[in-house]
């Protein structure tokens, strides 16, 4: 009776009170009736008989009481029971429906994994963690979309390739789409220590389930459930996150292709992107930063390097993307010995985890370590053969299986930076070539005002002169001296402008030398003689070669050479000191040297000042007259008589000018100095 | 009788302006560059310097920072003489200080307009 819910007690009580009343009264409307009727004389005998009746049916009326409420009982029972489980259909059904309502709209996995995952913790014990992996076709492996439950911390985030499942797991969830199930693992000690082994993350279960996702044909995904509590995952359990999941594998499979389908549009954009980029501009700068970027973003990595060197270990880093909160690694860092091994190979080479990755054990992979780096995939940039460079790309934190579609990625899009390199190489010439016509027109400009200033000076003085011998009273001595004045300036332009017109005709090829046997060292004594009363603060001295030898020259030119010279010499040294003119005799030339103890020319000016218009122009030299043409009119003449001429200098002590001319064939046809047999040199 | 220094290392036109001033009262001094310009202004402290800027050793802006430098020549005009035409070049004096700019080549009466202009009479 206790087990009987309470109003069936209740109504046995009250079924068992009406059957005494009813007896009480029976007996009583009885007896008062038999008692009118006269019956009452045999009131003893009568009354006992009928008192047991009374009581025999009283026991008849409580047995049918009890027997009704026993009947009813257990019909209220069935009754209950019939609309629970009703009740639990309808509630399953309605999840299921829920589910798959939920499901209908556009979601993203993350969010089917949530609702999914949410419905199928609904339907099973609490201390079940249900982990949903898709298989995620850009990296080729299963990707943890979804975790909930008690366990989720250490199963969250976590990939599995191929290879990193279970070897079970993988045999009947992947390969025969089967259910895997574990009601109790210690009773299957064998199956679950090898399987704990390949997946330390679920060791700790005691009940484990792997359900296959699968939707027209293709496994998108498994639903694993891992519980500490042995038992609680049996095949009827298991068996409504079934249902749900043959619901949620078709949205699943939608959001797989609608994201592979997004991530190939991607990857095709980002290397026509690149193209594009590697063609509209020529700045490489420019190229990588909107390539290399948008490669480390698509892939998910931490780090993209461009890098840049002609050799192996000349690979440099040029240009890199750093995922945020990546420390960069630096312009010109040079410890990336994956992209140094691709390059030695001439091929791509992908490291899913360097710690364990014995082709890099040298010390420049300790760095890569040190930085964090585990996994990298590299690949040499070549232009015809040539190495240019390389693309590397590295994961930090966690080891990487590149994907074929990855190292496809990356490879067209090293493809792509190769003409962006070899255009960047043309871009780099042409931008020296437009730096070079600037500094010529820059100089051009300088030329003109030098020029102009120069020419100023004589005109002041023709101006001026003739000023005065037209407006004033002078004698004819005056007039006579200032008429030879204005002359002299006049001479001074004319000089000018003949040394300008001469170095054009030489650079334009226009000067024809008149060679005859010339002798330097009476060319050099001649200079000097003329030199020396211009410069009384220079003393001039001559170390000549007595046995220098004849060369085929232009005495005219040659002695302007030495008279530029000599005039920059004294010119340049402005506090004086000693000029040194020397000859020697070196192999088949005659090797004049010109030194001074002047102000020195600066390192990088030694080649222009042989340039048209290529004085250095300075604080220093500022106060130096001359048109800039003086060294390049000696440049071109001894050029023209097949000689070089080169300038050593350090600024504040010096410069010396060397000219070496061709010495003539055979000497001793060209005069009789040809037959002086070699003599002590000074 | 007012004294002009000139600074001009240009020997023909050291020579005409000497020529051109020669009919003037004015006491004439020349000097070669600025360092020996410098002596003279010291040593003749005259109303007024012509000073040419490009020169030997010590330019003429040169010439006149140190002459501003000291207080006893700092009063002096300094006129400076160039053939630039290029404004900033000619800016460039005044930024020294240049009391006036003669432009390379003068006319003699532009040159004796401008020495009456400073001398004291």
């Amino acid at each position: 009776m206790r087990e009987l819910p309470r109003s069936l007690r209740f109504y046995v009580a009250a079924s068992t009170f009406y059957a005494a009343l009813v007896f009480f009264a029976v007996q009583y409307i009885y007896t008062i009736q038999l008692a009118e009727s006269g019956l009452i004389v045999a009131r003893r005998d009568t009354g006992d008989v009928l008192a047991s009746i009374q009581l025999v049916s009283f026991v008849v009326w409580l047995g049918i009481s009890l027997i009704a409420a026993v009947f009813l009982h257990r019909l209220a029972s069935a009754l209950a029971g019939a609309r629970s489980a009703e009740e639990q259909k309808q509630q399953e059904l309605g999840s299921i429906f829920g589910l798959s309502a939920a499901l209908a709209g556009p979601l993203d996995l993350e969010e089917i994994g949530r609702q999914f995952l949410a419905a199928v913790r609904n339907a099973l014990d609490p201390s079940v963690t249900v982990v949903l992996i898709v298989y995620d076709d850009v990296i080729e492996a299963f990707r943890t979309v979804a975790a909930e439950g008690p366990e989720v911390e250490r199963l969250r985030g976590q990939n599995y390739s191929a290879a990193g499942l279970a070897a079970s797991i993988r045999t009947r969830v992947i390969d025969h789409r089967q259910p895997f199930l574990l009601p109790d693992t210690a009773a299957n000690a064998g199956t679950w220590t090898k399987l704990a082994q390949e997946m330390p993350q679920i060791a700790s279960a005691r009940s484990f389930a792997a359900l296959p996702l699968v939707s027209r044909d293709r496994l998108v995904g498994a639903l694993l459930l891992i519980s500490d509590r042995a038992g609680t995952l049996i095949a009827d359990r298991v068996q409504m996150p079934m249902i749900m999941g043959q619901y949620v594998a078709g949205s699943i499979h939608s959001a797989l292709s609608v994201s592979e389908a997004e991530a190939r549009a991607e990857r095709e954009a980002l290397v026509n992107r690149v193209s594009q980029r590697a063609r509209a501009s020529l700045d490489p700068d420019e190229i990588l930063r909107g390539t290399v970027d948008s490669l480390g973003r698509v892939l998910g990595v931490s780090r993209a390097i461009v890098a840049s060197g002609e050799s192996e270990d000349d690979l440099n880093v040029y240009y890199e993307w750093d995922a945020p909160g990546v420390t960069p690694v630096g312009r010109g860092a040079r410890s990336i010995p994956v992209a140094q091994f691709a390059a030695r190979l001439g091929r791509t080479v992908i490291v899913t985890d360097i710690r364990e990755d014995r082709r890099f054990t040298e010390p420049a992979a300790d760095d890569l370590r040190q930085r964090g780096v585990v996994a990298v995939a590299a690949t040499p940039i070549r232009v015809g053969g040539q190495l240019k460079g390389a693309l590397a790309l590295s994961q930090i934190d966690r080891p990487r299986e590149w994907s074929a579609n990855d190292v496809r990625l990356i490879e067209a899009v090293a493809h792509e930076l190769r003409v962006a390199l070899t255009s960047a190489e043309a871009f780099e010439q042409q931008r020296r070539a437009v730096a070079e016509l600037e500094r010529l027109n820059r100089a051009k400009s300088d030329f003109v005002s030098i020029v102009s200033h120069e020419f100023r000076t004589p005109l002041t003085g023709i101006q001026g002169f003739s000023e005065m011998m037209t407006n004033e009273d002078l004698t004819l001595a005056e007039m006579r001296e200032y008429a030879g004045d204005i002359n002299k300036d006049a001479q001074r332009l004319n000089r000018m402008i003949n040394e300008m017109l001469d170095l054009d005709k030489m650079e334009s090829g226009r000067m024809q030398l008149h060679r005859e046997p010339v002798d330097l060292n009476a060319l050099a004594s001649e200079s000097a003689d003329r030199v020396r009363p211009n410069a009384p603060g220079h003393p001039v001295t001559l170390r000549l070669d007595p046995v220098l030898g004849t060369i085929m020259g232009d005495r005219d030119k040659l002695t302007q050479v030495l008279a530029n010279l000599l005039n920059n010499a004294v010119k340049y040294s402005p506090n004086g000191g000693e000029i040194i003119i020397s000859t020697r005799v070196e192999g088949s030339a005659a090797h004049l040297v010109v030194r001074d103890h002047g102000m020195g020319i600066p390192k990088e000016a030694l080649q222009t000042i042989f340039e048209r218009y290529g004085r250095v122009e300075s604080g220093a030299t500022r106060h130096i007259q001359g048109t800039g043409l003086g060294l390049p009119i000696v440049r071109q003449i001894v050029q023209l008589h097949g000689g070089t001429v080169w300038a050593e200098s350090t600024v504040g002590e010096g410069s010396v000018f060397h000219v070496n001319l061709p010495l003539a064939a055979h000497p001793e046809q060209l005069g009789d100095r040809g037959d002086i047999a070699p003599a002590t040199r000074s | 009788m007012s004294k002009v220094v000139f600074c001009e290392d240009d020997p023909m036109i050291r020579k005409l302006v000497q020529a051109a001033l020669r009919a003037t009262t004015h006491e004439v001094h020349f000097a070669e560059n600025g360092a020996e310009g410098l002596a003279l202004i010291e040593q003749v402290r005259p109303d007024v310097v012509f000073s040419d800027v490009l020169m030997p050793q010590m330019d003429g802006f040169a010439m006149a920072d140190a002459v501003r430098a000291k207080p006893e020549l700092a009063h002096i005009p300094i006129v400076f003489m160039s053939a630039s035409v290029q404004r900033e070049q000619i800016e460039e004096c005044f930024r020294h200080g240049a009391a006036g700019h003669l432009a390379k080549p003068f006319t003699m009466t532009e040159l004796r307009a401008r020495v009456a202009q400073f001398a004291k009479s």
